[in-house]
């Protein structure tokens, strides 16, 4: 029955290894899929290539369909996963920070360790800038408290914030997502192509 | 080289897999609901039922007590006015109708403690003891006899006659000593030690669940 | 097709097919630590190693560091730290495996690489800041809070990619 470490059904010393195994495989996808590639990243940004649209999409709306049929056979419990919490405004603002860094720089983290593994030189400024990113909010701690810590909601899910049933909120994802699909190609289809 | 028919569908490949996605999302939609059992079997629940260590005797307890024995938690089930009149030692009071309650989970469901479950009598605490197992909680106990059964063992003990065994008057030595420490003789049963004797709430430090929480963030 | 991807670096897997082994991926996880994934975990776990090493009082009276400093362990020994390390052998191994390994800069050439570096550095920072005010990057908050539905992962997704397109005008000298 998982999650197996939560459950104590592995023990810890398993979380290690299991961790870098994980991270093999998605450092491997990643790159892959071509995210180890700024202008490919930011081409969703411009409609020359909806790479990040689609792998984000079908991603996600493949583990929430595969978490909740786990669920359902009873080989999971949704209810001991880890449900990321929601500080409202912290998740808005932050969110909006990123989207500026991500268009600018054109990696987002994970991405930027993959480009860094096969040497792109401004993945490797872009992760040091990372680092000042976070060494400058440690330092002006106080300044973002109010916002960090602020408007929490507690560890919801969609199924608590719109009080509809979760099958429907996947089903309306997965239908989203299905359109996003389709409405990209359309677009790639009228914009010039761009070589990179 | 290629079959003309597989080419005819593979052009069509993102149809395809777009609809499988659907149809996926659509049989999560479409499943029979139905509640999980999460909750003890009806195997299990005989198997602890029929375990005499669900049973705690008042002679043991006592001895546990004297000996202020770290483990045990004692819940007094009965309502707040009885739990005010008298109680046993550090006991914890939680009314029958209050064991579901939220707040109490962290002192019923865990696995640190003995719980020592009782009532005025046995029946109370049993059914308690049966709701509680059914949650499948854990290290749970029902005191024997309850509180009737504590003021006529160890507070009121029968005396032994004398043609009884020499454990029963060993038995009786044990039970006047230990009615000494409660505070209340056999003999002088007033008003006023009673009144020390109103029990102290037991400060119970922040139990852990034995299920780890997983932990996330980026 | 097939001869243009003998020489061509830039074949990369169908999106799709890409997408849903990350989502398998994704599952895995979840089923085995009761987490998703993550990336900026690792680095801020970096920074504050690095920080402890320069100045322990520091850390300890910043009240944000001295959430991640513990007595008995590096800061360092976290999952993400490890699940990052492997992030980095996965991407090294797939990135030589298509030959796209390399010492260089990816510009658009109507910039210069110095111009793509700064912007790297200023992208890079906000990226970092943001991350810690929402708890999360696209993988640890966006990606793996879709995967449980959370509430936040949503927003923190919508608001990366919204105001991403919102200032997509301005950088798109860079990029196109």
């Amino acid at each position: 029955m998982g999650p197996l470490i939560p459950n104590g059904i592995l023990t810890n010393e398993w979380n290690i290894i299991i961790a870098v195994l994980i991270g093999l495989a998605f450092g491997f996808i990643l790159e892959a899929s071509g995210f180890s590639s700024s202008r490919k990243l930011a081409g969703v940004f411009y409609g020359y290539d909806f790479a990040v649209l689609k792998v984000f999409f079908t991603a996600a709306v493949v583990s929430v369909i595969g978490l909740y049929y786990m669920d359902y056979l009873g080989w999971v419990d949704i209810s001991m996963l880890y449900v990321h919490p929601t500080y409202l405004w912290a998740a808005i603002i932050g969110g909006a920070i990123m989207g500026v860094g991500f268009v600018a720089g054109g990696f987002c983290p994970g991405t930027s360790l993959c480009a860094v593994a096969i040497g792109k030189l401004d993945a490797w400024v872009y992760v040091f800038g990372i680092m000042v990113g976070v060494f400058i909010f440690s330092e002006a701690y106080g300044v973002f408290e109010g916002l960090y810590n602020g408007s929490f909601l507690g560890n919801i899910t969609l199924v608590d914030s719109f009080d509809i049933p979760a099958n429907y909120i996947i089903f309306g994802v997965t239908l989203i997502a299905l359109v996003a699909f389709f409405v990209s190609d359309i677009v790639r289809k009228r914009i010039k192509k761009v070589f990179y | 080289m290629i079959n003309r028919n597989l080419a005819k569908i593979l052009a069509n490949r993102y149809i395809i897999l777009a609809s499988l996605l659907l149809i996926a999302a659509l049989g999560l939609l479409l499943l029979p609901a139905y509640q999980k059992n999460e909750r003890v079997t009806a195997e299990d629940l005989l198997a602890k039922v029929v375990n005499p260590e669900r049973y705690v005797t008042s002679d043991d307890l006592a001895h546990k007590i004297i000996t202020k024995d770290p483990s045990i938690l004692l819940i007094d089930l009965r309502d707040e006015k009885e739990y005010a009149e008298y109680s046993l030692t550090g006991a914890l009071n939680i009314p029958f109708d209050a064991i579901l309650n939220a707040d109490y989970e962290a002192y019923l469901n865990q696995g640190q403690y003995d719980i020592v479950l009782f009532s005025n009598d046995d029946f109370k605490a049993d059914q308690a003891w049966l709701i509680l197992t059914r949650m499948d909680y854990e290290n749970l106990h029902v005191l024997q006899g309850g509180i009737k059964g504590w003021y006529n063992t160890i507070l009121n003990p029968p005396e032994p006659t004398e043609n009884m065994a020499k454990e029963a008057f060993e038995l009786y030595d044990f039970r006047k000593a230990a009615a000494m420490y409660f505070g209340v003789g056999i003999k002088q049963h007033n008003q006023v030690e009673q009144q020390d004797m109103t029990p102290k709430k037991v400060v119970i430090p922040i139990v852990k669940k034995k299920k780890r929480k997983p932990e996330g963030g980026c | 097709m097939d001869k243009s991807s003998e020489n061509n670096r830039h074949v990369y897997w169908n999106p799709y097919f890409g997408g849903f082994l990350l989502g398998l991926l994704i599952i895995f996880t979840f089923y085995m630590t009761g987490r998703g994934l993550g990336a900026s975990g690792a680095m801020k776990s970096s920074v504050v190693t690095l920080v402890d090493k320069v100045s322990h009082e520091h850390t300890i009276n910043n009240a944000y560091y001295s959430k991640f400093v513990k007595d008995d362990e590096s800061p360092m020994n976290t999952w993400l730290v490890f699940e990052s390390l492997g992030v980095l052998a996965g991407a090294f191994i797939s990135g030589s495996l298509s030959g796209r390994m390399g010492f260089r800069v990816q510009h658009s050439p109507k910039i210069t690489s110095r111009r793509r570096l700064v912007f790297a550095l200023f992208g890079g920072i906000l990226f970092g800041l943001g991350a810690q005010i929402a708890r999360g990057c696209t993988s640890g908050a966006a990606l793996s809070g879709m995967a449980v539905l959370s509430t936040g992962g949503f927003i923190t997704m919508l608001a990366i990619f919204g105001t991403a397109y919102l200032f997509a005008y301005f950088f798109r000298k860079n990029w196109i």
